[in-house]
C-alpha cells in the first residue's frame, strides 16, 4: 500500500452536510438552553437562565422559534437524502446493513483482545451510523411531541388527551439522552478520542487528511485510491 | 419552591431545638429538684374562672352589675354599662386585669360627662388602648387592609374589639371557629360558602383543629387585599402548609405528591420559572385556587367522578376557552403516572428510565475501551 502525503487532504464532507452540522449546533443549543430550565422547573439553575433570556414566556417563544427552525431543518435533511438516494446521485453510505453489526461484535471483540486488528470501516463506521439514525428517530421523537406540546387543544380534539402528559415526558426524557449522547459519545468520539484529539475538524473544514482516511475509514480508501 | 422546603425544614429545626429545650429543661428540673414552671394562665382552660375577683374589680361591679345602667351617644343610641361578672370572669384577662387597666380615663367621680357623637365613635376611640399590652400585634395591624379601611374613614372597619370582644375575650388559638365567626359579621356570604366548604364544614360542626380557618390563610392581624395577584401567586404556598404535611395528610387518606406533580406540570413550571416577572405578567400563572376554587372548596373525592371532571372541564376553559370535553384527560389529577393511572405516560416514563442509564452507561464503556486499546499500543 502506497504512504499517502501527510499534508495531503480530500473532500469528505459537501458543503450541505457543513451547514446542516453547523445549523444543528446552533439550533440544539439554543433548544437545550430554553429547554432544559423547563424540564427542571425549580432549580435556581434554570430560574437564573431563564430570568436571563428574559422571562419564561420569552424563553418558551424563543424554544418554538428554534424548534420550528428545527422541523425545517428535518424535512430539507430528509427531503435532499431520500430525493438523492432514489435518483442515484447520492450514496446511501448511512444505511444500517448487516455488516454494521458484525463490526459492532467485532471491535467490541478487538476491545476486549480477542482479535489482533479493528475492523474496516467504510465511508462510516457503526458508531457514525448509529449515532446518524438515533438522531433522526431522535428529532422525529422531539418535532413530534413538540408540536403536540405546542398545540395541545387541538390534538384533543383528534386524539386521546392522555397523549399530552405523555409526549411531554417523551420530550423531557428524550432530550435528556440527546444531550447525554451528544456529551459523552459525540463530544468524547470526535473530539476526546486519541486519534481525534483536540478535534476532529472535517465536519467544519469539509477536509480530512488522507492518511486518518486510509485508518479510520480504509473500505473508503480503497475504493477511492485503490480500486482505480 | 424551595422556599416552601425551607419553610419545612425550619419548622423542622424549630421542633427539634424545641424538643433540645424540653429535654435540658427537664434534666435540670430534675437536678434542682425543683418542679417545672406552672402552664400560663393563657394555657388554662378559660371555664375554671376564679370564684371570686379582686377588690378593685368588684368596686365597679357594684355599680356596673346594675344591668339597667346605660349612657346615650350624641345621636341618641344608648350603650348598656352593665357588665356581666361572668363573662369578664371567663376571659382571658381576669387573672391578670382589672377594670382601670383598660377603663383608664375613668375616676372616682364618673360620669365625667365625656361625650361621644355615635356608640361606634366611641369603640374606634378606644381600641388603641389594647396597644399598652399587645404593641407588637396592633403595630401589624396598621399594616392590615382594615387598617387602611378605617383610615381612609370608614368607622366600620373592624378593630380589636370587634373580633376578640371586649370583656369576655377568649384564647384566639383555642376558640379558632368563634374568630372565624367574626369575620362573618362583615364577610356573611364568604363566610356562608367557606361554612359549606370541605374545611370550613368540620371546623364548624365538630371542632376539628386541623382544618384551616379563615385567619391560617388571609393572617391574622396584617390581613391582606385577597383578590390580588400577589395574593392568588402565593396560594401554593398557603395550601402546602398543611398539604405538604405528611403525618397531617395521612390522617384523612390525602395525597401529598400535589404540590410536585403541580410543579412537574406546565402550570406549576411558569409558577416557579416567572416568579421574577411582573405581577402583570403572572396574571396567566394557574395556582391552587383557580382549579379548587377559593372559599367553597370541596373534596374531589367525595363530589364524585363525573362532577370533578366536569369542575376540572370548567377551570380548563377558564383560560382555555375552546377547550374540548376530553381536554381535561390531559391533566394528571395530582397522581404520579403509574400502570392504572395515565399508563401511557407511565410506559414512556418506565422505558426511559431503564433506557438511557443503559445507553450511556454502555457508551461510556465502549469509549472507555477504545481509549485502552488505542493507548495500550494494541
Amino acid at each position: 500500500m502506497p504512504q499517502p502525503d501527510p499534508d495531503e487532504y480530500v473532500v469528505r464532507f459537501s458543503s450541505w452536510s457543513r451547514f446542516q452540522h453547523a445549523a444543528v449546533i446552533v439550533l440544539f443549543g439554543l433548544l437545550l438552553v430554553t429547554g432544559m430550565p423547563q424540564g427542571w422547573p425549580t432549580s435556581d439553575a434554570s430560574r437564573w437562565v431563564v430570568d436571563h433570556l428574559g422571562g419564561i414566556f420569552a424563553t418558551r417563544w424563543l424554544h418554538r422559534a428554534a424548534g420550528i427552525l428545527f422541523t425545517g431543518l428535518v424535512v430539507a435533511h430528509l427531503t435532499v437524502a431520500i430525493t438523492g438516494v432514489l435518483s442515484g446521485r447520492m450514496k446511501p453510505s448511512m444505511l444500517l446493513g448487516r455488516q454494521d453489526f458484525r463490526d459492532a461484535i467485532n471491535n467490541l471483540r478487538y476491545y476486549a483482545g480477542y482479535t489482533e486488528a479493528a475492523p474496516k470501516f467504510g465511508r462510516y463506521d457503526y458508531r457514525q451510523k448509529f449515532e446518524y439514525w438515533g438522531l433522526i428517530f431522535g428529532s422525529l421523537i422531539m418535532v413530534a411531541t413538540g408540536y403536540i406540546l405546542y398545540f395541545p387543544i387541538i390534538i384533543s380534539r383528534f386524539l386521546p388527551a392522555e397523549l399530552i402528559p405523555a409526549a411531554k415526558a417523551m420530550h423531557s426524557y428524550e432530550a435528556l439522552f440527546a444531550f447525554l449522547i451528544v456529551l459523552v459519545w459525540h463530544i468524547a468520539g470526535a473530539h476526546l478520542a486519541p486519534e481525534s484529539f483536540p478535534i476532529d475538524t472535517s465536519i467544519f473544514t469539509g477536509k480530512i487528511r488522507k492518511e486518518k482516511l486510509r485508518h479510520e475509514h480504509a473500505l473508503e480508501y480503497e475504493d477511492l485510491f485503490e480500486k482505480k | 419552591m424551595t422556599r416552601r422546603l425551607d419553610h419545612l425544614a425550619h419548622r423542622h429545626t424549630w421542633a427539634t431545638a424545641l424538643l433540645v429545650i424540653l429535654f435540658a429543661a427537664a434534666v435540670i428540673a430534675r437536678q434542682t429538684g425543683t418542679t417545672p414552671p406552672t402552664p400560663s394562665p393563657a394555657a388554662t382552660p378559660v371555664t375554671a374562672a376564679p370564684a371570686q375577683v379582686p377588690d378593685a374589680v368588684a368596686a365597679c361591679l357594684a355599680c356596673h352589675e346594675d344591668s339597667t345602667m346605660s349612657m346615650t351617644f350624641e345621636d341618641g343610641e344608648s350603650l348598656s354599662l352593665h357588665v356581666d361578672l361572668k363573662h369578664f370572669a371567663g376571659s382571658v384577662h381576669s387573672a391578670q386585669l382589672i377594670c382601670t387597666d383598660c377603663h383608664s380615663k375613668y375616676d372616682q367621680d364618673h360620669p365625667s360627662g365625656a361625650t361621644f357623637p355615635s356608640r361606634r365613635a366611641y369603640t374606634v376611640s378606644s381600641y388603641e388602648l389594647c396597644k399598652k399590652c399587645h404593641f407588637d400585634t396592633y403595630t401589624r395591624t396598621l399594616e392590615s387592609v382594615h387598617y387602611e379601611l378605617l383610615k381612609a374613614g370608614v368607622d366600620t372597619a373592624p378593630i380589636c374589639t370587634d373580633c376578640h370582644g371586649a370583656h369576655n375575650i377568649q384564647n384566639p388559638h383555642a376558640k379558632r371557629a368563634m374568630m372565624s365567626r367574626s369575620c362573618a359579621t362583615c364577610h356573611t356570604e364568604v363566610y356562608a360558602q367557606y361554612a359549606d366548604s370541605v374545611h370550613g364544614r368540620v371546623l364548624v360542626d365538630d371542632n376539628n383543629q386541623d382544618v384551616p380557618a379563615c385567619a391560617d390563610c388571609h393572617t391574622h392581624h396584617q390581613v391582606q387585599q385577597p383578590g390580588t395577584t400577589k395574593f392568588r401567586l402565593n396560594s401554593p404556598e398557603t395550601c402546602i402548609r398543611c398539604h405538604g404535611d405528611k403525618p397531617l395528610m395521612s390522617k384523612y387518606g390525602i395525597s401529598t405528591t400535589v404540590a410536585q406533580t403541580y410543579l412537574a406540570d406546565f402550570h406549576g413550571a411558569t409558577a416557579s420559572l416567572s416568579r421574577n416577572l411582573s405581577e402583570d405578567q403572572q396574571q396567566i400563572v394557574v395556582t391552587c385556587n383557580d382549579c379548587h376554587g377559593v372559599h367553597n372548596i370541596a373534596s374531589p373525592r367525595l363530589k364524585g367522578h363525573d362532577a370533578m371532571t366536569a369542575t376540572v372541564s370548567a377551570a380548563c376553559s377558564k383560560c382555555h376557552q375552546d377547550a374540548v370535553k376530553t381536554f381535561p384527560a390531559a391533566w394528571l389529577s395530582h397522581y404520579p403516572p403509574s400502570p392504572r393511572n395515565a399508563p401511557m405516560v407511565w410506559a414512556v416514563e418506565s422505558f426511559y428510565k431503564f433506557f438511557i442509564p443503559f445507553a450511556v452507561l454502555g457508551l461510556i464503556m465502549n469509549l472507555l475501551l477504545h481509549v485502552y486499546r488505542m493507548s495500550s499500543g494494541r
